[in-house]
Order: C-alpha cells, then structure tokens, then sequence
C-alpha cells in the first residue's frame, strides 16, 4: 500500500486535494462568517488556521463572487492603524444559502461514512 | 545604498526601494490579468492592495513604511501567485477570466518611471514590448534624417499621449499581450463568432423559418460589420498617421529647408517650391516669417490632426479630446485671422498705379526701313524655377537672384518725320508716388547697330525691389512712308499689333512692313 502512494505524483495529491477544498470553502467563509461580521483579515486567519486555504489571493476572487450573488455583504469601517476596513456580513440569502449547504455537508458526511463502513 | 520611491497602496504611503517596487508591480500586474478588467476583476483587485498594504504595515518595524524587497516577497508568498489561484478556483470562473482575457487591450501611455525626456519611448517600449533604447536610438537617427520632423512627432506625442498616473493606468501600458498578433486574434476571433452566426441561421432555418432566421441574418450582418469596421478603423489610423507624418514632413521641409524629401512619393502633397524664399519676391522677409508662421498652422494643425486621430484610433490612448479639439480650432483661427489681416495689409502695396515713360529718337535719317530683333537671351541658362506669376520670373546670376519680367511691344504711327521708341515702365505701389519709384527702379536695355534695334527680352526688377506688377511696353513710333522688319524672334514679345491686314502676330515676323495713312501695311515685294 505503501509503496503504492508513494508512486502517485505529488501534483495529483495536491490537485485532488486542492478540489477537496475547493468544493467546501465557500460553505466554509460562510461558517466563519455565520454570527459575526468579520474583515478579510480575520477570516483568513480563521481559515488559515484549519488549513482550508493555501494562499490568501485564493478569498478574495471568492467573497467578491459571494457578495455579487447577494450572499455577503459589506460596510467600510475605520480602522485604528492602516485604511479602513471592509467587514463583510451575512445577507438573509446567505443564511438561507448556508442552512442549504450545512444540510448538504450532513449528507454528505454521513454519505462517506457510510461508505467506509461497509468496506470495513 | 538603495533608491526608493513613494507609492500610495489603497490609501496608505509607502516608502519601497527600487527593486521591491519592480518586483511588486510585476506581481500587481499578474494579477490584474489574472482577474481581467471588469469591475468585479477591479474590485478584487483593490481588496489585494489593502491586504498587502495591511501586511506591510504589520511587518514594517517604527515610524518609517519602508518597504524592502523581503517584505514584497513574504506579501507575495503570502497572497499567492495566479497559479495557486488558478487550483483552489471553480472551474466556471476559470472560463470567466478567460473571456474576458480576449476582451482586454493595451493602451499607450507615457512611462513616468522609464523616461528620459517626456517619457514617449518609454511608453512606446512598454506598447510594443521592445526596450526602449532600441526606440531612443530609432528616434535619434529619425531626427538625423528628417531634420527634425521627428522632434515635432516626438512633442505631438508627449503633448497628445497621456502619462501613466496609477497603477490601473501602468497596468494598462505594460500588462497584456502585444500590438499585431492581439489585433490578429480578436479580428480572428469575431471572424470565428460571426461563422457561428451564421451556421446558427442556417440552422435555425432548417428548424424554423421566418422570425428566428431573420434575428440570426442580423447576427451575422452584425458582427461582420464589427470585424470590418475594427480592420477599417486600424487602416484608417496607419493611413492617417502615414499621410499625416509625411505631410509634415513635406511642408516642413518645403517651408524650412527649401526642397521636399518625399517628392517620389505619390499620395502626399510635395511643393517643390522653397516656400520663404519664394514669397521674399513679393513681401518683405519680416513680413514673410510672421505670413509663414501663420500659414505653417493653418496647414500645419490639419496634418497634425490627422497624426492625432491616427495614433489614438491604432494605439487607443485616452485624451481630454474636448480640450485638445478646442485648442486647435483655435489656434487654427487664430492663424487664419492673422493672415487675413497679413494679407490685407499686404495689398495696400498695390493700391496706387503709376508709371514712367522715357522716349528715344532714332537717328537714322538714311535709314528707310528699321530692323527689329530679339536680344540675346541672357537669363536663358539661370533661370531657376519654372513657374510664372503675371509674367514674374527669377534667375540666379553670380549668386543673386534677379527677377525678370516679360516687356511687350507695339508698333504705331509717328507724328512726325523720325523714328522713335517709347519704353513706359509702370508699376504699382502704396500711393502714386511710391509707385512711380518702383517704376523708376525697372532697368530694361536695348541696343541700336546701324538701322538694327535689339531688344532684350526681358526687364528686370531693381535690386531688392518686390514685385508689384511692373511692366515694361515699348512702343516703336514709325513715320509714315518708312518702314520696319520684324525678325522672326520678335514673336516672343510682340503682341497684337495694329496692321491694315489685320494680320496675326505669328503671321507679321519675317516680313516687311510700311507705315501707310491708314495704318501698317505688308511691303509688297
């Protein structure tokens, strides 16, 4: 087994991985943002934290695509050091959109487990 | 040591050392074409900007922002490159940036951070992706060989062309793909659309006739037009910039230099006529500058405007059009009042009308019949340009130019028993007295041997007269009963003498002619 995945190259881990990612991370800025407005900032350090994000350029194309769809939005405000600051919130939608989401990562969980199970 | 320059990144200032600011401007510029021009590319793009600014800030250690090319890096590192994007991104907006990709274009700009003088070659190097040396070198052996004409290009430019202010506009100067091969691929590329239209209509009219077909023939007709119009557009411009280049070339040389560099070439105008030292025939030099200075405007701001028109169609730079369109008509008719008034003032020189009249008698009291001939042509082999204006010609002697007019001969009854010529030299001038000047000034010879009388062909203007419509006519009085021969050259300055025989001039030389009572008839032999 072993020597087997050793064989896989190292790009086709980091891509399979890399579309892991890339399917739950909107699910999980949501998450993050579930609450509490937060800035880019913090977002990324709680994402960076679980290691969902590599880079940080990856969040911006992606909270700008989730505010355009009306799932975020946003307000300027002063930030003691440096410029100010764009907090980004939850719209109605967004929570609508995250209930959906977090039922469809129930199943899905439950989907793979199930599925380890019976091979076990 | 290390240079450094000031940078404003979403709102706060930085001081970054030359190689950082390179390094980070190359990375902002990936960015920019990763994420396209749109406004959603825009605003992802200034949310980058305040993110590194943040961790600039975070990493910069007291009161100086100085930023250094391990803090760009460590920014860089952390954000990631397009790459790293490119992997975590969905695939829908993978095919997003790559439409708009196609969509992008480059635009000329003045490089601020690459200049030596306006920053022309600098943004021209960043347009067609050469190292501006290569073009400095280029404009310096242009200047060598239009003398000058490329100085005036390079100031149209600086003038025209706008300089590169932000970053947004530094990225639009550099960032994408270049000139002739990104022209090439959206011409191909709408060529491509429109070939889908059309298998579109074709198809649709296989399923339904009538309204459907129609929409995609409009389709079609649509983008073809685009495409045309797009390649119409680039070949408007080159042929604007051409044409205008060349024009300014030619008038500028035909104004300073005094002979055109582009005579061979066909479809621009090409006076071969050095214009100042023509005009110093009729004007005075003072005058002859402030006139060409107006007339270099009047025709120079039309060229111009062409040169204008034509680069920005090509190289789609943005301008304060209003403004620049305002200023040359202005100029323009500015000029054009100038000259009037130049003009006007100018004609005041020919207002008045005089003339002198000096009489000569013949002596030549044994002599019955008078021969008349043609001196010799003296200015025959000077004459220097081909072109006559009211009988005005100008010939180069020893180095100086005279100006020549051609004298006009008639032949009438004496009133008494002698042969006599008149030569009446009238001219025009401020007033009469000015004028009888002038007409004092003209010089004209002739020359008697025996009975013959030779009579130069032309007069010639006093030295550093201008012309004022001088002439010169002679009039050979003959006495009845006597006569004259009219050699065949005489042809050239005769014009139509009274004869009986209502002859033509052409008819009357070689021959004989008698002063009769009723007029001058042919001698019969």
């Amino acid at each position: 087994m072993n020597n087997k995945s050793e064989k896989i190259p190292k790009m086709k881990i980091e891509n399979a991985k890399a579309q892991m990612r890339k399917g739950v991370l909107e699910y999980c800025i949501l998450l993050v943002l579930d609450g509490k407005p937060l800035y880019a900032s913090d977002i990324i350090s709680g994402l960076k934290e679980a290691k969902m994000i590599v880079v940080e350029g990856t969040l911006y194309p992606l909270l700008t695509r989730l505010k355009n769809t009306g799932f975020l939005t946003y307000r300027w405000e002063e930030s003691t050091q440096g410029p100010p600051r764009k907090y980004y919130e939850l719209t109605d939608s967004g929570r609508k959109f995250l209930g959906e989401l977090e039922e469809s990562w129930g199943e899905l969980v439950e989907a793979v487990a199930k599925v380890r199970l019976k091979k076990a | 040591m290390k240079k450094t320059f000031t940078i404003n990144i979403s709102g706060t200032v930085f001081h970054i050392e030359e190689d950082a600011y390179e390094v980070l401007q190359k990375y902002l510029i990936k960015l920019k074409n990763h994420f396209g021009p749109g406004e959603e590319g825009k605003e992802i793009l200034a949310d980058i900007e305040a993110r590194i600014a943040e961790i600039f800030i975070e990493n910069s250690t007291g009161s100086q922002k100085v930023v250094s090319i391990e803090m760009v890096n460590s920014a860089i590192e952390i954000m990631g490159s397009p790459e790293d994007f490119e992997q975590e991104e969905s695939n829908e907006g993978a095919t997003e940036t790559e439409t708009e990709e196609t969509k992008r274009q480059r635009r000329l700009y003045r490089d601020p951070d690459h200049r030596v003088i306006g920053g022309v070659c600098g943004g021209l190097g960043a347009y067609f992706n050469m190292d501006p040396v290569i073009l400095r070198i280029i404009f310096v052996a242009l200047l060598f060989i239009t003398g000058g004409a490329a100085f005036l290009a390079y100031i149209i430019l600086w003038i025209a062309v706008p300089k590169a202010k932000n970053t947004a506009q530094r990225l639009e100067m550099r960032g994408q793909e270049a000139t002739v091969k990104n022209i090439e691929k959206s011409i191909k590329e709408e060529v491509g659309e429109m070939k889908e239209n059309f298998k579109k209509m074709k198809d649709s009219e296989t399923y339904a006739k009538g309204k459907r077909g129609i929409d995609a023939a409009g389709d079609v007709a649509y983008s073809g037009i685009k495409v045309l119009l797009r390649i119409a557009v680039i070949v408007i411009g080159v042929l604007l910039i051409i044409s205008g280049f060349l024009g300014l070339l030619g008038f500028i040389s035909s104004m300073v230099v005094g002979h055109s560099f582009v005579q061979g070439w066909p479809m621009i105008w090409s006076p071969e006529v050095q214009v100042p030292g023509f005009l110093n025939h009729f004007v005075n030099p003072g005058t002859v500058t402030f006139g060409l200075i107006a007339v270099g405007i009047l025709a120079g701001i039309p060229l111009l405007a062409m040169l204008f028109i034509g680069t920005k169609l090509v190289f789609r730079y943005k301008t304060n059009n209003t403004a620049i369109g305002l200023t040359m008509v202005g100029v323009w008719l500015i000029a054009l009042f100038s000259l009037i008034v130049v003009s006007v003032s100018q004609l005041g020189n020919y207002k008045s009308r005089s003339s002198v009249t000096e009489s000569k008698i013949i002596s030549c009291d044994l002599c019955q019949t008078l021969v008349l001939n043609l001196g010799e042509d003296k200015y025959a082999d000077y004459a220097k340009m081909d072109f006559e204006i009211e009988n005005l010609k100008v010939a180069v002697v020893d180095g100086e130019e005279v100006l020549l007019g051609h004298v006009n001969l008639d032949i009438e009854k004496s009133g008494n028993e002698d042969f006599a010529i008149l030569i009446k030299k009238a001219s025009r001038g401020r007033d009469r007295e000015n004028a009888k000047e002038v007409s004092e000034s003209i010089i004209y010879r002739f020359e008697q041997k025996d009975s013959t009388l030779f009579f130069d062909p032309y007069f010639i203007l006093g030295k550093g007269e201008k012309y004022r419509g001088q002439e010169v006519s002679i009039t050979i009085k003959v006495p009845e009963g006597k006569a004259v021969y009219l050699n065949e050259d005489l042809v050239k300055i005769i014009h139509e003498i009274d004869n009986v025989s209502n002859t033509w001039d052409g008819d009357m030389v070689g021959k004989t002619w008698v002063m009769k009572p009723e007029g001058l008839t042919l001698k019969e032999e």
